[in-house]
């Protein structure tokens, strides 16, 4: 077999066994690895029902058929488990070192099981699969943690670990590896946290071989040189925070609580202002060309803070909660990396709490003496410390926004600002309607990259302010453009690099894996991962209530310009979530009929 | 000899805002440019590229043409301008980013 191991790992922590198990060639061909393998394993170990953070949801890591090619941005595998937000699918993609390592023990996916009796360390190298004690790495941050297994197991070894948040089953923990990158989405972390397991350590032996190694490195040569052109300029000089500005003269930064829609102080966090005063270097992952990443220092004589920074950490650390300060954002977003915590999730619930206190539904008493107002930049690095260590009034905010306001109440759920339990991202939904309706109907909850439907409302393609009958085939085909990209797995920022991304990662499939492919298969294998998300949801009791926008986005219009009257109906909202089940062949009610799941081949069982 | 009389269209100012990488190149937030009142989005980029030189391999295409591939203008924060010719008036702001959207 080329460009698959073609089999996983089972791990079952409640025992300490393990076993491999194979995967049938079908199941690679119609569901590609990546985001796609995952979410065909979770439907096939996750049973009916499993409570999320107990120990029958597995937590799977899928490298995929690229992951070694040495292609450009293909060093990336995602995570998958039951999410603990919305008891739904939950997936995260992550990238670097890690993605080949773990490729290279000889799985195309690890499958976790079970609940370790105490905090464990899962290694999987050539010598088989161990589990070590990791009491000592308890309460450790990210960084600490996979400096300390870096350090217990030597040279070569690659680390996804999980840091306080997770162990302490935070709902929007993330998982970290190869020095904070994280998956950060739908709070795989706390799965982690459930099972006892504190870190994952891989180090692998043989790479896999790929069918035409010459031809794909002709193609790669290409691929390479289109990756430094104009596709990715921003990328590669600004990174994702050059949204920051944009967004905000658009009238599309989601800003206190997404109680406007443009800040008074983007200017201060914008990245512009981070290039100037912040930038030290960009940085890339394993294997990439583009090197979106900026790296960022505080600069304020403050303790000094460096890492990482991308658009959606500074909206939600900065416009989301009213905070202008950059110093104050690069030390909130650094200390979520480490403690282990979605920053889009951890922001988003922070401003939800203090527009409940600035309301007087929580008070200071609650807030144990915090003064949880818009912009207090030190209130919301204490609350994001009470919430990665549960105490206090974190207790409550780390089950995120959905959870809170059920608890708290009076009326704070009509600002609690999530899809399906899934905080929102950075994405004004009134300004920018197909994004509205992508958000809305997203098998993981409120998410910007499983279908990238803001992409049409930042172009002359559409009316972004105005609702139409295309949105929901737009919408239908991003997501199934993206699960390809997520399964295959290319970065996002390579996209356009491509002319036709269904053609040419057809012939370079085949040059990988020696399989015939074509661009309508890849386009099916989209729309099948798709439906097969969908499916999930539907056993785990989805309705079409399901599909939808918080209350304050369907009921305030905005009121800053350029938008400002600009609203969002119910209605419209409904009309292009019918639309959007019309392209997908479903229902009225959003179900899968008989036929579609034929065609599609679904549900496939392949271990049964 | 008599020169053919040929109406000259008429000219507007308007304020190009500048974001990303075309901000850091010129080092300003925005800049005045004379337009024809009806401008194609190249019409506008050879008019940015004569007083931005700085944008030139940047944002403006490096024969200063048109914009780069990876950027497009906005008009007044409403309206992404296309191909198309957009009817353009004193004091109006043409906003210019790059077109790779999303992160």
């Amino acid at each position: 077999m080329f460009g698959y191991n073609g089999r996983i790992l089972v791990v079952d922590l409640s025992d300490s066994s393990s076993r491999w198990e194979s995967l049938d060639s079908r199941v690679l061909r119609d569901f590609i690895g990546g985001a796609g393998l995952a979410a065909y394993l979770l439907y096939e170990f996750c049973p009916a029902g499993a409570d999320p953070l107990g120990p029958d949801n597995p937590l799977i890591f899928a490298t995929s058929p690229l992951v070694g090619s040495r292609l450009t941005t293909s060093s990336k595998f995602a995570v998958a488990a039951k999410s603990p937000l919305t008891g739904f699918i939950g997936d995260s993609l992550s990238s670097s070192f890690l993605a080949p390592e773990l490729k290279k023990t000889g799985c195309d996916a690890v499958v976790i099981l079970g609940r370790a009796a105490s905090p464990t360390l899962l290694v999987i190298d050539e010598a088989g699969v161990r589990f070590e004690d990791a009491a000592d790495l308890a309460g450790l941050g990210t960084g600490d943690t996979e400096a300390a297994v870096k350090n217990m197991l030597g040279r070569g070894v690659r680390v996804a670990c999980i840091g306080p948040a997770g162990e302490n089953l935070v709902r929007f923990a993330s998982i970290s590896n190869d020095g904070g990158r994280q998956a950060g989405r739908t709070g795989t972390g706390a799965v982690m946290g459930s099972k006892n397991l504190k870190a994952i350590a891989v180090k692998g032996g043989a790479s896999v071989p790929v069918h035409a190694p010459d031809a794909l490195r002709r193609i790669g040569a290409d691929l390479t040189r289109r990756s430094l052109g104009d596709a990715t300029e921003k990328y590669r000089n600004m990174g994702t925070v050059a949204n920051m500005l944009v967004f905000n003269r658009l009238g599309s930064l989601p800003t206190r609580n997404f109680s406007a829609a443009t800040f008074d102080g983007a200017e201060g966090v914008s990245g512009e202002e981070l290039r100037t005063t912040h930038h030290v270097r960009n940085a890339h992952c394993a294997n990439c060309t583009i090197g979106c990443e900026q790296i960022v220092v505080t600069t304020d004589g403050g303790k000094q803070s460096r890492g990482r920074m991308e658009y959606e950490s500074s909206f939600a650390l900065g416009p989301l909660v009213g905070v202008s300060d950059a110093n104050a954002v690069i030390r909130a977003s650094h200390y979520c990396d480490d403690a282990g915590m979605d920053t889009i999730s951890a922001g988003a619930t922070v401003a939800w709490a203090m527009e409940c206190f600035e309301k007087g539904i929580l008070t200071s008493e609650d807030t144990g003496g915090l003064d949880l107002r818009f912009g207090n930049a030190d209130a919301l690095a204490a609350a994001l410390r009470l919430i990665a260590e549960r105490r206090g009034i974190g207790d409550l905010l780390a089950g995120g926004v959905r959870d809170a306001s059920r608890k708290i109440g009076h009326g704070s759920e009509d600002w609690a600002m999530h899809v399906k339990g899934l905080e929102m991202p950075g994405y004004e939904p009134r300004s920018l309607k197909t994004m509205a309706l992508g958000l809305a109907v997203s098998t993981r909850g409120a998410c910007h990259n499983r279908s990238s439907a803001y992409e049409a409302d930042f172009s002359a393609h559409v009316d972004r302010l105005a609702v139409d009958e295309r949105r929901g085939k737009i919408t239908a085909d991003g997501e199934d453009f993206s699960a390809v990209l997520d399964s295959l797995i290319w970065c996002k920022f390579l996209r356009k690099a491509f002319d036709d991304l269904y053609e040419e990662s057809a012939e370079i499939y085949g040059h990988v894996t020696g399989w015939q492919t074509s661009a309508d298969d890849l386009r099916k294998a989209g729309e099948r991962i798709n439906n097969l998300r969908k499916l999930f949801n539907i056993r785990e009791g989805w309705t079409r209530a399901d599909d939808g926008l918080p209350p304050r986005a369907l009921s305030e219009a905005l009121s800053d310009a350029p938008v400002k009257g600009v609203r969002l109906t119910r209605r419209e909202l409904d009309d292009m979530i019918d639309g959007y089940y019309r392209a997908r062949g479903w229902t009225a009610d959003g179900l899968i009929p008989d036929g579609k799941l034929a065609e599609l081949g679904l549900p496939l069982h392949a271990f049964s | 000899m008599e020169t053919a009389h040929r109406p000259e269209r008429p000219s507007v100012r308007v304020a190009v805002e500048l974001f990303g990488s075309a901000r850091l190149a010129y080092g300003r937030a925005a800049v005045d440019v004379a337009v024809p009142a009806r401008s194609r989005r190249a019409d506008v980029a050879r008019a940015l590229a004569g007083a931005c030189p700085e944008l030139v391999g940047v944002a403006i295409r490096e024969d200063g043409a048109d914009l780069a591939p990876s950027y497009t203008f906005n008009l007044n924060g409403n309206l992404f301008v296309a191909d198309e010719p957009v009817s353009l008036a004193d004091g109006d702001a043409l906003l210019l980013f790059s077109s790779l959207s999303g992160g």
